[in-house]
């Protein structure tokens, strides 16, 4: 024997206390709908939602929406949770079957919808911030993959351009000991000749000689070619073979203009990859003393005269002359000059006097003449103090372009 | 005038929402409100000379404890399938309520949105999506923000329906 239910236990009196109180928080209405899906009868608090401009005895689908393709019941009783009605308010909405006829109920659950979208709200919220998190660290971690590989693609890279960067600079370091062994060893007799040549970090396009022409003729010259590396450096190493084999044809290597102006027809710039040169190129008479030179854009080397130990005073050997290699037709005019006893002849290239400053400043050329002027220290080498002095007002042991000086003492 | 139930189901926080407020009332806010029970809204639409009138039910989204209710679908002529194109797994979602659909009321028409489309990156692969159009589904791209292809997705879907 079951336990009788509440309703049967209820007595009529209670049963309909309860459902009034019901009605009265659950703000309780109700509409009946026959067979033929036609709205018979309505009740209850209809207003409060928003349910007023209803008519019985038309379509029930065309008043109240979501009983569209509800009726007739698939499921008695049937529920719609959480229905938003047209007033706003959130009403379960209970579907019942009762013989030909259905009952709808609606009872207001406003605050228990608000309360539960309060706690789904912050459980998305937190869910999608989440995920993002989530994705945010599957997009940093492939971040950091692509990195590491790049990283690992560069060090790769590094290391190959590395060895062909040692490589290389051990290509440079042969090609300039080559041009070292160009040229000539300095001699004490019967005049002193002395250089000192320190090619910059990459190879540069100075390059300088000097030779007998015959018993009593001294042919010596220095070049710079335009820019640096082994472009400049191949230039300058085949006009100074060109000049130490006189490879010149119907060229008297004697005379300085003539050397020059067949020099330039041989080196135009645009046979020569568009490098040209400057040359200072001399010859000693040594029974006269006499210097007799030519220059194409050169430096005028500086002849300091008077003892070692006291203050020369500075003769410039000047020479007018164009460029080498820029202007096919050219006259280098050559000059003399007789060279005094106890006197010393500089001949070097831009880069040895144009030496660059910390502070920005260029060391010009009365300041290099200066320098040179001093008295010399007995018992020292001149260039060497000289290159000493260069780089402590460079500032820096590397200079930024070729230092190449020759020294002639008389 | 010829009246059809619609619904449309998805993941929560996929966008189903804002796409009926952009198709009724041509309105959207970045401010997501999720929906607890059901909204019911309508929209006349023509397809071709018939005039349909679309009851929309917008129904809460599906989460990790509360399943859609395939119940609601009863009497429904067809269904939107909302997808957030950013976050892939509401695909799987979409995928596994079509089946409980087609299991439990019946093969109806239904349009999958992928929806979000103005937002980057995208999370779903073209692979993923191609293997889905191979299954035979219908595939519109939306976003509820811009209005892009809404207005499109519903009238598909109106389509079908009226056949």
């Amino acid at each position: 024997m079951t336990a009788p239910s509440i309703e049967q236990e209820l007595p009529a009196r209670v049963s309909e206390e309860v459902l009034r109180l019901v009605g009265a928080q659950r703000f309780l209405a109700h509409f009946v709908v026959d067979e033929a899906q036609v709205l018979v009868r309505m009740g209850g608090e209809l207003a409060h939602y928003g349910l007023t401009d209803l008519a019985t005895g038309t379509s029930a689908a065309d008043q109240l929406p979501f009983t569209e393709g509800l009726l007739p019941l698939f499921e008695t009783p049937f529920l719609i949770r959480s229905l938003e009605m047209p007033s706003g308010r959130i009403a379960d909405v209970h579907f019942f079957a009762d013989g030909d006829v259905v009952w709808i109920i609606l009872l207001d659950m406003t605050a228990e919808h608000d309360e539960a979208q309060l706690v789904q709200q912050k459980a998305y919220d937190m869910t999608l911030l989440s995920e993002r998190e989530a994705r945010l660290i599957e997009q940093l971690e492939a971040a950091n993959t692509e990195l590491t590989r790049a990283h690992r693609e560069l060090a790769e890279s590094r290391d190959a351009l590395l060895v062909t960067h040692n490589r290389l600079r051990q290509e440079l370091l042969e090609a300039e000991k080559y041009v070292r062994s160009c040229l000539p060893a300095p001699f004490e007799k019967p005049f002193v000749v002395d250089w000192l040549f320190v090619p910059t970090t990459e190879l540069g396009g100075d390059s300088f000689g000097y030779h007998w022409l015959d018993d009593d003729h001294f042919a010596l010259y220095l070049l710079d070619v335009c820019g640096h590396g082994v472009g400049a450096a191949l230039l300058s190493v085949a006009a100074n073979q060109t000049l130490r084999s006189q490879a010149l044809l119907r060229t008297d290597f004697h005379d300085p203009e003539a050397v020059l102006n067949a020099m330039n027809r041989v080196y135009q710039m645009e046979r020569h990859n568009d490098m040209y040169f400057t040359i200072w190129y001399g010859v000693y008479h040594v029974p006269t003393r006499t210097m007799k030179y030519a220059s194409a854009g050169h430096p005028a080397p500086i002849l300091v005269c008077g003892p070692r130990e006291g203050r020369g005073e500075v003769q410039l050997l000047n020479a007018k002359g164009p460029i080498l290699g820029m202007l096919p037709i050219t006259r280098y005019v050559a000059q003399t000059f007789v060279i005094p006893h106890e006197s010393r002849l500089f001949v070097f290239s831009d880069g040895t006097c144009e030496i660059g400053r910390p502070d920005g400043s260029m060391l010009d050329q009365n300041g290099f003449e200066e320098i040179l002027s001093r008295p010399v220290p007995a018992g020292s080498s001149e260039l060497e103090r000289l290159l000493a002095m260069v780089r402590e007002m460079h500032g820096q042991e590397t200079l930024e372009d070729d230092f190449s000086i020759m020294k002639l003492e008389f | 005038m010829l009246q059809k139930k619609i619904c449309l189901l998805g993941a929560f926080g996929v966008g189903k929402t804002s796409l009926t407020q952009r198709f009724v009332s041509s309105i959207f806010s970045d401010k997501y409100l999720t929906t607890v029970g059901v909204k019911i809204d309508k929209k006349a639409v023509d397809v071709g000379a018939t005039p349909v009138s679309l009851v929309i039910w917008d129904i809460a989204g599906e989460d990790e404890v509360s399943a859609v209710r395939t119940s609601y679908l009863r009497g429904a002529a067809g269904y939107l399938l909302v997808v957030d194109v950013t976050r892939a797994q509401t695909l799987e979602v979409a995928r596994a309520i079509q089946s409980r659909v087609a299991t439990e009321i019946g093969d109806i028409p239904f349009v999958c949105l992928l929806n979000k489309i103005d937002i980057e990156p995208w999370d779903i692969a073209e692979a993923r999506i191609e293997e889905v159009r191979q299954a035979g589904w219908t595939v519109e791209r939306t976003s509820a923000k811009t209005g892009a292809g809404v207005e499109e997705a519903f009238a598909e879907l109106a389509k079908r329906i009226v056949g």
